[in-house]
């Protein structure tokens, strides 16, 4: 760190004119992620033959995403929010309504995986219409409950930030998943009985309650004829627009904006008294980060090797714990610390999927439930995790990044660990 | 009129055993400033002790059963909750308030609430173990339990030095210790008694509704937070009241005939009574030092 | 007034000081608020700590109430190293500190206000004993027992700070600022209270902005200059002094 505070001395102040390399390593990496997403689009199918192992690099990137944007709010602002499956589980669904829709449109049928023939390209084609309105869809909707959710407790003490966030995606997760009516009425149908008979308001929250059945509670959503979600994000998309969410964060990060909002986070009453105004800041970094939970969720609904049926049991709290686990392993509010956290969460999650299916596990498992135990290596994982989390808040609150960006010289333009 | 009843009374036993869930939450938050996300998962845990014990009580006498069900579901309860306290929350203390710190007590708070549950889930498998079925009417048991313990704790949070204790420490901790009044000590009391307020809670919810297991915390957890910030959290008797509002709101929906979770309109609710009044119903309107 | 607790004696002779501070060191946020000073209160003495403000005035009361941590130096109280106890047992050891701003708890009524005060004995007899002192040395706080403490005026809210720590039957009273926000004419009812506690023989610290009114109640006075004494002596000499006058006093 003293090398940190070196580099911050010797820039004299916060504005410097930018160099060369700032200006355009944006735009030089966002080419140089174009380039890196188009390849891999072409070779990762012939590379890796197995797909599921296409799947842990497809989740990584989709998690690293997850980690980002839960950044902002609890690394970067220092809120509390623990209901960010909510917001994934809002992407997911929009994502994969608006893909089935816009899929049956442009003539359905089911798409070519991975053989590089013209029926592929046309997909290809077709997904730069169809993944960006999905996704984008899918985070606007996700910011819109951010901005509901987070602006009359943010307002508030900031920990009831946390268990409003809890509730609020425990809510809409149970509101899916328990949702259906068993009759083929469709959402028009419903629409059409508003004002009719039996008045106004039930028949407008009988539309809510077709409209959630009709997304398949428990079972989950397969898109409009069962068929499954149709999945046109291939890594391309994933790559690229993980790559971008990093640019993203990190701009954000060494911005004015997120060095007002480390301002805010370190002393608020002085930050207000120099006409940076709490809410506003907290509120709009919430809304960012369900914006980009939204992201996630979205680009999970419709990547390529992934699961074809949104599911709400994708988005429990153990989702949301895992998220967060990301976070604060890496060091709450560094970048570099969040996306390596998610590449530690998802490969430990893959592998212990993977064990709990290997024979001896099996066995070993279903002697112990004899005894009334049972041998539940995700519980274990879960357990784990929450007592290295309690050790590390205990003894290394900062995480093992704090906020620094490991492997990059640029450092934070703020002095740190100045005397209150 | 006798159709309304009904429910008006379900409610009010409802949400005695939510009021008493409540409790532990706002009395925590009066000491320490922070929501203990593992309250729930003692409730849970107090749930299977009772199970226990009530299962080793089977031949006795099914009041004096309960009776000692309750007993040693509350001792056991408060140990859990004194050890959650020992190692996830105390060693925080006294650190300060600035920058990353503020909400390292609640990411502790969260991983212990983890912990017990994931270590349910292996010591006692995901499966409901049902609760025998000793009462044909658990109603006048809530009634009776809710109203003993209610009393009591007034007299405990008025009368004694404890009490007194603990509510000079709610205010000005600080002023608190130059009292003489060993903060430490008068936490962990607070965290015993919430606890065993939620394995009675537990047993009666489980006498009254059925099952145990692993995950039950999480709902009925989030409803009686929700019924502590809608009194106002760290006021005993607004934890009181917000359990009983909830509890009568629950009953009033189903018997509305809303298809969707109850959760919803409780969770519409909070977010309504949030924006109005912040502090709660019975909380204190005094700005809260930063 | 009765001052002496019933129950605890003192072990300090006569001839050496109750409280002894030798180059105490203290870092407050990052800091050196405290850069060694020295100071010693003999049992029955009232002594005042001036200065202006962020001299280390408070820093120097809340650690010997043991609230910051000691960076270097020891204090001695009744031939016992105050360094190695916490705040709890500082109290118990006869130690009560009126703290800065009251601190008073303003949901809890006048009398649990005031009954807090003896928490560490919990002595019945002598808790109706001092209630009863202090009713006689604030006869306001007596007609508003019943209240709650957050509905007193700022002086009210000092006299009930100054009688809760009473009633711990405290060796030496620790006050911070008595007079900060008050009223002049209730600032004036309490120092003349402070005057009668010092007469019934208890030994006071005081810390104090206004200089004249505690150089007119205390026998000796340190001043504090940015965490380091500066001088020290007689409270009349002081009063007289030309460069405290020129301070602390407004010159003339």
């Amino acid at each position: 760190m003293d090398s940190a505070k070196q580099a911050d001395e010797s820039k004299k102040g916060h504005e410097k004119p930018r160099s060369a390399k700032d200006r355009f390593g944006g735009a030089i990496f966002v080419v140089g992620s174009l380039l890196v997403a188009l390849v891999a689009e072409f070779l990762l199918p012939r590379l890796i033959e197995d797909s599921s192992v296409r799947n842990i690099l497809m989740t990584i990137c989709c998690n690293a995403v997850v980690a980002l944007s839960l950044n902002v709010i609890n690394g970067m602002a220092g809120q509390f929010s623990i209901g960010h499956a909510g917001f994934m589980a809002l992407g997911a669904y929009t994502a994969a309504l608006i893909v089935s829709a816009m899929h049956t449109s442009f003539g359905g049928g089911t798409l070519p995986p991975t053989s590089f023939d013209h029926d592929y390209l046309v997909a290809f084609g077709h997904s730069f219409a169809i993944v960006p309105v999905a996704l984008l869809a899918g985070a606007l909707v996700a910011a819109l409950f951010g901005l509901l959710v987070g602006l009359p407790s943010l307002r508030l003490r900031g920990d009831y930030l946390a268990i409003v966030t809890l509730g609020f995606a425990e809510i809409l997760r149970l509101s899916v998943a328990t949702t259906r009516l068993g009759n083929d009425e469709t959402v028009g149908e419903a629409v059409h009985a508003i004002g009719g008979p039996n008045g106004f308001f039930g028949p407008v929250f009988h539309v809510g309650s077709v409209f959630l059945s009709s997304l398949g509670g428990k079972k989950g959503y397969s898109g409009p004829d069962g068929a499954g979600v149709p999945l046109y994000a291939g890594p391309f998309w994933v790559i690229f627009i993980t790559a971008l969410v990093a640019l993203v964060a990190w701009r954000l990060k060494f911005s004015g904006w997120g060095r007002a909002l480390r301002a805010l986070r370190e002393d608020e009453i002085a930050s207000e008294a120099v006409g940076v105004d709490p809410t506003r800041y907290k509120v709009t970094s919430f809304v960012i980060s369900a914006f980009g939970g939204g992201l996630a969720g979205a680009l999970y609904a419709i990547m390529r090797d992934g699961n074809p049926v949104v599911q709400p049991d994708s988005f429990t709290f153990q989702t949301s714990f895992d998220a967060i686990t990301m976070v604060i392993i890496g060091g709450s509010g560094s970048v570099t610390g969040a996306i390596l956290g998610a590449v530690f969460v998802t490969v430990t999650v893959k592998l212990i999927e993977l064990v709990q299916h290997a024979d001896v596990v099996q066995n070993l498992s279903s002697s112990l439930e004899a005894h009334g135990f049972s041998l539940d290596l995700n519980a274990l994982r879960m357990m784990i995790y929450a007592g290295v989390i309690i050790a590390l808040m205990v003894l290394r609150p900062e995480g093992v990044f704090g906020e620094r960006e490991p492997f990059f010289k640029k450092r934070m333009r703020t002095r740190e660990g100045a005397p209150a | 009129m006798n159709g309304i009843l009904a429910p008006l009374v379900t409610g009010i036993a409802q949400g005695s055993m939510i009021a008493l869930i409540a409790l532990g939450y706002s009395m925590v938050y009066g000491v320490l400033k922070l929501i203990n996300f593992a309250h729930s998962e003692i409730f849970m845990m107090g749930s299977f002790f009772g199970l226990f014990a009530l299962q080793h009580f089977a031949g006795l006498n099914p009041v004096l059963a309960t009776a000692l069900a309750m007993i040693l579901a509350m001792f056991g309860t408060s140990l859990l909750g004194i050890t959650v306290e020992r190692f996830a929350y105390r060693p925080l203390r006294g650190r300060g308030k600035s920058s990353l710190l503020r909400i390292t007590p609640l990411v502790t708070a969260l991983g212990a609430s983890v912990f017990l549950q994931n270590l349910a889930q292996l010591l006692f498998t995901a499966r409901q173990r049902p609760y025998p079925r000793l009462f044909a009417q658990t109603r006048p048991l809530i009634f009776a339990t809710a109203v003993v313990v209610m009393i009591a704790l007034e007299l405990v949070v008025k009368r004694t030095w404890f009490g007194k204790a603990m509510r000079a420490l709610s205010t000005n901790e600080e002023a608190a210790r130059l009292m003489g009044i060993r903060t430490s000590r008068v936490i962990g009391i607070t965290f015993a008694i919430g606890s065993s307020l939620a394995a009675l809670g537990a047993i009666l919810y489980c006498l009254d509704q059925g099952d145990a297991y692993p995950t039950m915390g999480v709902g009925i957890g989030t409803r009686a937070f929700v019924a502590a910030v809608l009194g106002g959290i760290g006021s005993i008797p607004g934890a009181m009241l917000g359990g009983l509002l909830l509890g009568v709101l629950g009953e009033l929906v189903k018997f509305s005939g809303f298809e969707g979770s109850v959760d919803i309109p409780v969770f519409i609710v909070l977010i309504a009574v949030l924006l109005v009044r912040p502090a709660g119903l019975l909380g204190s309107t005094r700005a809260e030092k930063v | 007034m009765r001052i002496a607790h019933p129950t605890r004696a003192l072990r300090t002779k006569t001839g050496t000081p109750l409280l002894s501070i030798e180059g105490l060191e203290v870092h407050y946020g990052g800091i050196r608020a405290l850069k060694g000073i020295s100071l010693s209160i003999d049992q029955g003495e009232i002594v005042s700590v001036i200065g202006a403000n962020g001299a280390g005035k408070t820093t120097t009361l809340k650690t010997i109430s043991r609230l910051l941590p000691i960076t270097a130096g020891t204090i001695r109280y009744d031939d016992r190293d105050l360094g190695a106890m916490s705040t709890e047992e500082v109290v118990e050891a006869g130690i009560s500190l009126v703290p800065e701003g009251r601190a008073i708890f303003p949901n809890l009524t006048v009398r649990e206000n005031l009954e807090l005060g003896a928490f560490h004995h919990k002595h019945r007899q002598t808790m109706a004993e001092t209630m009863e002192d202090v009713t006689k040395l604030f006869p306001r706080l007596g007609e508003r027992l019943g209240q709650d403490g957050g509905t007193l005026s700022g002086g009210e809210q000092q006299m009930l700070a100054i009688g809760r720590a009473l009633m711990a039957r405290p060796s030496l009273l620790l006050l911070d600022e008595p007079s900060l926000g008050i009223a002049p004419k209730l600032a004036q009812q309490i120092f003349a209270a402070i005057r009668t506690i010092a007469e019934a023989g208890m030994t006071i610290l005081l810390v104090e902005q206004n200089t004249r009114l505690a150089l007119s109640v205390s026998r000796r006075a340190y001043v504090l200059r940015t965490g380091e004494v500066s001088l020290e002596g007689d409270a009349k000499d002081l009063a007289k002094n030309e460069e405290i006058q020129k301070a602390y006093l407004g010159g003339v």
